[in-house]
């Protein structure tokens, strides 16, 4: 992109992205560039919720009623139905009941990209909470589920450790992956079994005694989460 | 927070984002990502219905697979959302094909959801209007050898006018459209609720496809202007 249109830099950029204007090289483009600037996936978000507001005005239609039944089946056959809730209510109670929330809710600072290429068998995730005082990026190393973890800000509450944990889409819960070290990279084999569940699941940090859970669940709080991205 | 969300108004928001600049942009996420404060936009139609409140508390409910939460956000929101895909595609049969998949998708994204910092109605919207305008590239794809028909069926459509009757006065959005020529916020709207890419606007307004584009960007900026102000 070259000439007058770099007048408006990445906030026109962004708009058109959410507009679906770029061309295929432009968006992939944009989309990668998403991955590592914050700042534009404000922006992204900014002008989705503000051209949201024309949908507004586009009346409501009724769909078929067998649509509804179509969508529910779905749904029900779906194995991950109705397994999660012990662990994931505690945790939703806080990020959505508005207690904690500005201590503890995650941020947008992952963003969900679908329609990332896949280019090979690597992962990454950045975890980061809401007020951005505790930062994590975890990215595959040598080999995809060689899981190098680095908190790149904040620590844990005095006394207390960081450990690491996998949702996978269709767990019955959150499966550790281990204790952080708060000061230093931490190396995490992602055990076999797990690995099906890394590309499409969430990481998040809870905070735990040192050691660890000692229930095989999180017990602390959960501080920060995020998607991971295949790359 | 003692504040419920929902209880900050427009013109708080827009203090925050007053300004332009990077610092600005930084500002209105650490809002939107600390409070969920209740932006600009406001999804009025569900509102009398549902609250926001209600929406997210079926999210976060789906997002520990309770099925009956699901079925309880479909019936809140399908209506809107089918008018959404249908409006964009302005096909019963494909419309219909996508909103299964934008429920699937809700089903599986429930867990990300908080983490988009969106409120659930832009959420929910956002993922229909792009499920719906991947359909139609995928359409118009299979039927670029029949381009010159694409663009007959892209004529077809309702005009700005008449979109422009039922246009609720009270979004900043189309206030700050309202600064704009109408052929710019057609274009934009025609963008983002139609589906045209570049060169669909170029051919409607019959100008080269560079100038489309300087032209459409200026809007944007503009746009963001208003909306910032």
């Amino acid at each position: 992109m070259t000439g007058p249109d770099d007048t408006y830099g990445d906030k026109a950029l962004a708009a058109e992205y959410v507009l679906r204007l770029l061309d295929p090289d432009a968006h992939r483009a944009f989309e990668a560039r998403l991955l590592d600037e914050p700042e534009l996936r404000a922006l992204v978000l900014d002008w989705e919720q503000q051209l949201a507001t024309l949908a507004e005005d586009i009346a409501e239609e009724t769909p078929p009623a067998h649509l509804r039944g179509a969508v529910l089946k779905t749904v029900a056959t779906d194995p991950a139905a109705a397994s999660r809730r012990g662990w994931f209510t505690g945790l939703w109670a806080r990020v959505l009941g508005g207690g904690l929330l500005a201590a503890v809710a995650i941020t947008l600072a992952v963003v969900v990209f679908d329609r990332l290429e896949e280019q090979g068998p690597s992962y990454r995730a950045d975890l980061i909470s809401a007020d951005q005082s505790i930062s994590l990026m975890v990215r595959s190393g040598e080999t995809a589920d060689a899981l190098q973890v680095e908190v790149a800000a904040g620590s844990p509450p005095d006394g207390r450790v960081f450990e690491l944990w996998l949702i996978a889409e269709d767990a019955a819960g959150p499966v550790s992956l281990g204790v952080l070290n708060a000061s230093a990279l931490t190396s995490i084999q992602v055990p076999e079994a797990l690995l099906a569940g890394l590309a499409t699941g969430t990481l998040a940090i809870s905070d735990e005694p040192p050691g660890g859970s000692p229930t095989g669940s999180p017990t602390g709080t959960v501080l920060a989460a995020g998607q991971v991205q295949k790359i | 927070m003692t504040r419920p969300p929902g209880v900050v108004t427009h013109p708080e928001v827009s203090r925050t984002v007053r300004g332009q600049g990077n610092v600005a942009v930084r500002e209105l996420f650490a809002v939107e990502a600390h409070g969920r404060i209740d932006s600009p936009p406001s999804h009025a139609s569900v509102g009398r219905m549902t609250s926001r409140d209600d929406i997210e508390h079926l999210i976060a409910r789906i997002a520990l697979r309770d099925q009956s939460a699901f079925s309880a956000l479909y019936d809140a929101t399908s209506k809107k959302l089918f008018g959404i895909c249908l409006h964009v595609l302005d096909h019963r049969g494909e419309a219909e094909e996508v909103l299964q998949e934008v429920y699937i998708r809700i089903w599986h994204k429930a867990d990300s959801y908080a983490v988009t910092g969106h409120s659930p109605m832009t959420w929910l919207i956002t993922i229909s209007r792009n499920l719906a305008i991947d359909k139609l590239r995928s359409r118009r794809a299979a039927m670029t050898t029949l381009d010159a028909e694409a663009v007959t069926i892209a004529d077809a459509r309702p005009g700005p006018e008449a979109s422009a009757i039922s246009r609720s006065e009270h979004s900043a959005m189309s206030a700050c459209l309202e600064e704009l020529d109408t052929d710019r916020a057609d274009a934009v709207r025609r963008a983002y609720l139609d589906g045209d890419t570049y060169k669909d606007l170029a051919h409607r307004y019959d100008v080269p496809l560079n100038t489309i584009r300087t032209w459409l960007r200026r809007s944007l900026m503009t746009l963001r202007d208003c909306l910032t102000r």
